[in-house]
């Protein structure tokens, strides 16, 4: 076996979000950077994760708004899912992007190593290439981002032909008449308004008493739930799935709840139960690296315990979205290159690209009064929004947390069109410390979606217009 | 089935039940033993439009006189209403979750709101307006509404 080596200032293991970022970033910064990867870079957003399930959910939304056309004075006799050509889509999407971040990596002269690397000493790499090379890296900085794989939880029957993880239902080769969740949280319920709109039947069993993450903002996740069965949806809380069988041609999966044992049968079954941190097989506790469970730990710079070690992204636990590993990567970025930044996760919003979308950035109420803060909500329904009303999509709100006194802005949970894109000016309002004063005397166009935010903040002094509380 | 007043105002027909009281916001109570079923009035179902969604205080809440125990969010507006009677929440309508507009076909029958077990049904009871009274104090509302359009 050939051994090369190669000597970087800073070894980036892993190429997704939290990896290339910090590669790009800290290149910028003037470092010779070496990136390991063993598969395309991008990591599971770009890859299987965000990027090709937002393409999914690009259509299904598509599908939805065509089906409704004729009330908007369209006529579109048949709007009719094209599998082959959904999936050249998502698929060049997908290439497009993890193109656009192979030229970047070029263009600023990150050596890109394809390999799987372990660490052998905090300061060394050694990276197995898939022709039997072997590379030695050395650094005087490592940046482990390893991401995060697919929990599989110890549900017998999950290896039958048919059942998927978020992987394989993005492959779809046909539309299942009848689809069960297993999961109601982000990726569970994100594929089950992908699939409810191509025509699924769809289940979603989810074990916590509410649907969505712990932590989402109890009002929406409640009308979350209520618009999803409104559509058709059946989503049974409190719903421990025990095993999955095949019979008469279908999957039958046996859940126990609080009326005991239950069977929803479907075509196909989508196990969507979260994602661990990547770093059982990497042997990290063997070269002394201090582990929080699953999680590499690390401090608020987001140092490991040894010397010139860093760690990002869903490799070391917290919120797994891909925004929150890439403004880790570039605070890593800077601290391994002589600045000096800690990690500030305050506005880093939650997005769910679920129909109507879900978002939220800072503390919910409940996490407010917990902290012992005194806090106002404000509260405006997009069913006020003209906006909203010419879309026709008015089944959304928006809920700000301010701190009584002050009125800052601690907090903004939104449900609605484009709430994904909306909550950047709240996570701008919570990073800032603007108040809703701040927000209530920006001028905000009309008619446009962001008067929502507007309305909630004029809201805080009980003066929203186009809102009458009674 | 109840029987009902009725009084028109302008182009409106508002309907009072006769079995029940209510409070002067035009909450109704209907006795059911030591428990009452609350809900809203045909002119309330009427003036705030369309219900889209319905939150009502969980059960076990206790409430006092007044206390806020829904909040219907219409196509107008966000409409609180408040307990007529004191007591705890014992049964809310889950089925105005599906389907809220029965709020509005039906506000007497299956749009009720909530059922609550009364502290001290008798003493509250007295305090509150029966059908006819009621009927006088709304249909001054109605008009006094009317007016300001």
């Amino acid at each position: 076996m050939s051994i090369s080596n190669e000597r970087a200032n800073i070894a980036v293991l892993g190429g997704g979000p939290a990896g290339y970022v910090a590669a790009l970033s800290a290149a910028q910064r003037g470092a010779r950077v070496v990136l390991v990867e063993k598969e395309r870079v991008g990591g599971t957003c770009l890859n299987v994760g965000c990027i090709p399930t937002k393409a999914l959910a690009t259509t299904a939304e598509l599908l939805v708004r065509c089906k409704r056309a004729g009330a908007l004075g369209l006529s579109i006799p048949q709007a009719a899912v094209d599998l082959p050509r959904l999936m050249a889509y998502k698929q060049s999407t997908v290439e497009q992007l993890v193109g656009g971040v192979e030229q970047l990596l070029k263009a600023r002269r990150v050596t890109l190593v394809r390999g799987e690397a372990r660490m052998i000493r905090p300061d060394v790499l050694l990276v197995d290439d898939a022709e039997g090379g072997r590379q030695e890296i050395s650094a005087n900085h490592v940046i482990l981002a390893p991401g995060s794989i697919t929990a599989e939880p110890p549900i017998p029957g999950r290896d039958l032909p048919g059942v998927v993880t978020s992987t394989g239902a993005l492959d779809i080769d046909t539309v299942p008449p009848r689809l069960v969740v297993v999961g109601g949280g982000v990726i569970g319920l994100e594929f089950a308004c992908v699939y409810e709109a191509m025509g699924s039947q769809v289940t979603v069993l989810e074990m916590a008493p509410s649907i969505l993450p712990g932590g989402t903002d109890e009002v929406l996740a409640k009308r979350l739930q209520v618009i999803l069965r409104r559509r058709g949806m059946a989503i049974q809380t409190g719903a421990t799935v025990e095993r999955i069988e095949r019979a008469d041609g279908a999957l039958r999966v046996v859940a126990v709840g609080a009326g005991g044992e239950t069977v929803y049968e479907g075509e196909r079954v989508l196990i969507a139960t979260g994602r661990w941190p990547n770093t059982q097989a990497m042997d990290f506790e063997k070269i002394g690296l201090r582990m929080n469970g699953r999680a590499i730990a690390v401090d608020d710079r987001l140092a490991t315990n040894l010397p010139n070690v860093w760690a990002i992204g869903d490799a070391v636990g917290g919120w797994m979205l891909a925004h929150k590993a890439m403004v880790e990567g570039r605070v890593v970025a800077e601290n391994a290159t002589g600045g000096e930044r800690k990690i500030d996760y305050r506005s880093v919003p939650n997005v769910i690209f679920t129909r109507p979308e879900v978002a939220s950035v800072g503390l919910t109420e409940a996490q407010a009064r917990n902290e012992g803060a005194e806090v106002k909500v404000s509260q405006f329904a997009f069913s006020a929004n003209p906006k909203a009303r010419i879309l026709g999509e008015c089944e959304g709100l928006v809920r700000l947390v301010c701190e009584a006194g002050t009125g800052r802005v601690v907090g903004a949970h939104l449900m609605g069109p484009h709430a994904t894109d909306l909550v950047a000016e709240a996570a701008l309002a919570v990073q800032t410390g603007a108040t809703a004063d701040d927000l209530a005397w920006t001028t905000h166009a009309h008619p446009t979606l962001p008067e929502a935010m507007l309305e909630a903040a004029l809201g805080f002094r009980n003066a929203a217009i186009h809102m009458h509380s009674r | 089935m109840p029987e009902y007043l009725e009084t028109t105002v302008d182009k409106f027909i508002f309907r009072v039940a006769t079995d029940r009281v209510y409070s002067p916001e035009g909450v109704w109570a209907l006795a059911e033993g030591s428990r009452v079923r609350v809900g809203i009035t045909d002119f309330l179902q009427q003036r705030n439009g369309d219900v889209a969604f319905v939150h009502m205080k969980p059960i076990g809440t206790k409430l006092a006189v007044g206390d806020e125990f829904a909040e219907l969010e219409t196509i107008k507006a966000t409409v609180s209403f408040f307990a007529p009677v004191r007591g705890t929440v014992v049964e809310v309508n889950t089925d105005l979750e599906l389907s809220p507009e029965v709020v509005n076909q039906e506000p007497y029958g299956k749009g009720w709101l909530a059922v609550m077990e009364a502290t001290d049904l008798e003493a509250d009871r007295a305090k509150l307006l029966d059908p006819q009274a009621y009927l006088s104090a709304m249909r001054s509302q109605a008009e006094e509404e009317l007016k300001k359009q």
